[in-house]
């Protein structure tokens, strides 16, 4: 089943000007429910603007966009009610942040929604949970956080929305490793606690293998390929003609492989390699390691 | 807010694009003085005819002249209307009550419509479409410099005015960006009361100073790494030069604006055409 689904939608900017781009040309594809699925693709392949149909910002010229198999924009009137059901975090969230204090910030959409105070509490409590912040930075001015912790604020607060179908452009893009973890696990544990769909964009082929179910491959504004990280990885020459590339651990592996030492093809992660390898090498290896 | 084209250069290879914006910032000046000078309807034919060649000459597409128009339609419209039933004059064509339409008030409205419209085009080819807003902000301290000598801060004031223009795209694109931000947090911009619709715009206008001080810092932290420390002393990259076609084309104008008051001077003595008061 699908959650959501693009058909045959084609998209331009500023159309009618020299500056016309033609951003998505007749895209049909679906996101499945209760999976994370990974959008990955070259700079101005058209992730951002196939984000920003599934929530109704940017309007399809031609085709359709369904939410549980309806048509989102079948009555334009009600496209607010659709909003509270795709929750979307934007590339760099952190500027949209603007209330006094962080806590107020997430309450923000939950009280858009008309939700009563104690729910909009319950809310904001869970999804400051979720993402790890804790009460002392709630009360804090969003400007007085670091650049992690912002960007864990703001998705919280579309978290707190508590949205069907979590749409996040880029959540990870700008942050350290441990920044990086701490947002991916929040998203994975929103996924499990909620059951809800999920699509990350993001241009980190080792955060996509690791933490999606499913990965979507863009190119030139329309789709490649859709499969799991084993489907997708096996076309390693059509991802290295967009622009693409594996996972490093992987073309280590591979390499690997090529050398002699008898690895397994389907390594797209540090932990898959390391137990592989130890399997190989026993555990004096993993000792020597330590 | 992308379609914002007013005050856009628009990349081509023409005639004017080539010549110097001190030129083209006296050509314009000209030319608002040109419109102001037409009286008679030959000059105002004149004036048609050297607005049709200007886009002509410059390679803008007209669509985009169009477009730059379409925010002051309602202006022409109301000074049409104005200029319709509030001239008084001799040849009454048209009355009905208290409204009374005089051949002479046809005339101004469309006198008036044309002003405007060679105006906007003037202006706009001279100085937005063919020049960008570095080469503009340039010429125009190019230009004032002499002012230099009775301690005006000319340098100051144009950096002021090249930082202010190469902000704008920025921050539209950024309210932009930001719009969108809460419209997906679920912030209604059109629908509610007045005092609904500006309580929306507070989650937009925040984050918009922040990050435009924001900027504003870190511009001014980059200018002092690379010691900017004013006008004082400052050699330019690109020092352009009066050319010859830069004489031509002042010339063209004067004499243009010179054929101009002949062609008022003769319709008023022998009575060609319509002449405004
Ligand atoms: N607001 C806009 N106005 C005009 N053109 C745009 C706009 N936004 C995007 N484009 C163009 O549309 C195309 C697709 O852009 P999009 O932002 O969807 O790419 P993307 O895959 O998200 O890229 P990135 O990985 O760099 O974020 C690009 O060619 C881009 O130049
Ligand atoms: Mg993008």
């Amino acid at each position: 089943m699908n959650k959501a689904e693009l058909k045959n939608v084609t998209f331009r900017y500023m159309p009618g000007t020299v500056y016309e781009t033609l951003a998505l040309n007749d895209v049909s594809v679906g996101f499945e429910d209760g999976k994370i699925t990974g959008l990955i693709g070259h700079t101005g392949s058209g992730k951002s603007t196939l984000v920003g149909m599934l929530n109704g910002l940017i309007r399809p010229m031609s085709g359709e966009v369904l939410l549980d198999g309806e048509n989102i924009w079948e009555k334009p009137k009600n496209i607010g009610s659709v909003r509270f059901r795709v929750g979307l975090v934007m590339q760099y969230p952190e500027y949209q942040l603007f209330e006094d204090t962080v806590e107020k910030d997430i309450s923000f959409g939950p009280k858009n929604m008309g939700l009563s105070p104690d729910e909009i509490s319950r809310r904001v409590k869970e999804a400051a949970d979720i993402v790890g912040l804790s009460g002392k930075e709630l009360a804090k001015s969003p400007f007085d956080l670091s650049g992690g912790q912002k960007r864990r604020a703001a998705i919280a607060g579309v978290m707190a929305m508590e949205p069907e179908l979590l749409v996040l452009d880029e959540p990870a893009a700008g942050l350290d490793p441990v920044g990086r973890e701490t947002v991916f696990s929040a998203i994975a544990d929103y996924r499990n606690m909620r059951n809800s769909t999920v699509v990350i964009v993001s241009h980190s082929m080792e955060d996509m293998a690791r933490w999606c179910d499913v990965l979507t491959v863009m190119a030139d504004g329309g789709v490649l390929m859709t499969g799991s990280c084993e489907d997708v990885f096996s076309h390693a020459e059509e991802l290295k003609k967009t622009g693409l590339d594996l996972p490093q651990i992987t073309k280590l592996m591979l390499l690997l492989r090529e050398k002699g030492v008898p690895v397994g093809e389907n390594i797209y992660t540090v932990e898959a390699a390391y137990a592989a390898l130890t399997e190989i090498f026993g555990k004096r290896a993993s000792l020597k390691r330590i | 807010m992308k379609n914002i084209s007013i005050g856009q250069y628009y990349a081509a290879d023409s005639p004017i694009h080539r010549l110097d914006a001190r030129t083209k910032l006296i050509l314009a000046i000209l030319c608002i003085v040109c419109t102001f000078i037409c009286k008679s309807t030959f000059a105002f034919v004149a004036l048609m005819i050297f607005g049709v060649l200007l886009v002509l000459i410059s390679r803008i597409p007209p669509k985009v002249i169009f477009r730059a128009m379409k925010p002051i339609v309602f202006i022409m419209l109301f000074t049409a209307l104005i200029n319709i039933f509030w001239t008084g004059g001799e040849i009454l064509l048209f009355e009905w009550k208290f409204i009374k339409v005089y051949a002479e008030g046809l005339y101004n409205a469309a006198f008036m419509t044309v002003r405007i419209i060679v105006l906007i085009i003037g202006s706009s080819i001279f100085l937005t479409y063919t020049t960008t807003p570095i080469a503009l902000t340039d010429g125009t301290e190019r230009l004032l410099s002499p002012l230099k000598k009775i301690k005006v801060p000319v340098h100051e004031f144009a950096m002021m005015m090249s930082i202010a223009l190469r902000f704008v795209p920025t921050l539209i694109d950024e309210a932009d960006r930001i719009m969108s931000a809460q419209k997906a947090r679920g912030t209604d911009f059109s629908s509610g009361g007045l005092i609904k619709r500006a309580k929306a715009l507070i989650p937009i206008i925040i984050p918009l100073f922040v990050s435009a001080f924001r900027r504003a810092d870190e511009l001014a932290t980059a200018m002092e790494c690379r010691c900017y420390h004013g006008g004082e002393g400052r050699t330019k990259l690109h020092v352009t030069h009066l050319g010859f076609s830069d004489f031509f084309a002042l010339i063209l104008m004067i004499a243009f604006g010179a054929a101009l008051v002949l062609i008022n001077i003769y319709a008023s003595k022998y009575g060609l055409g319509y002449v405004m008061p």
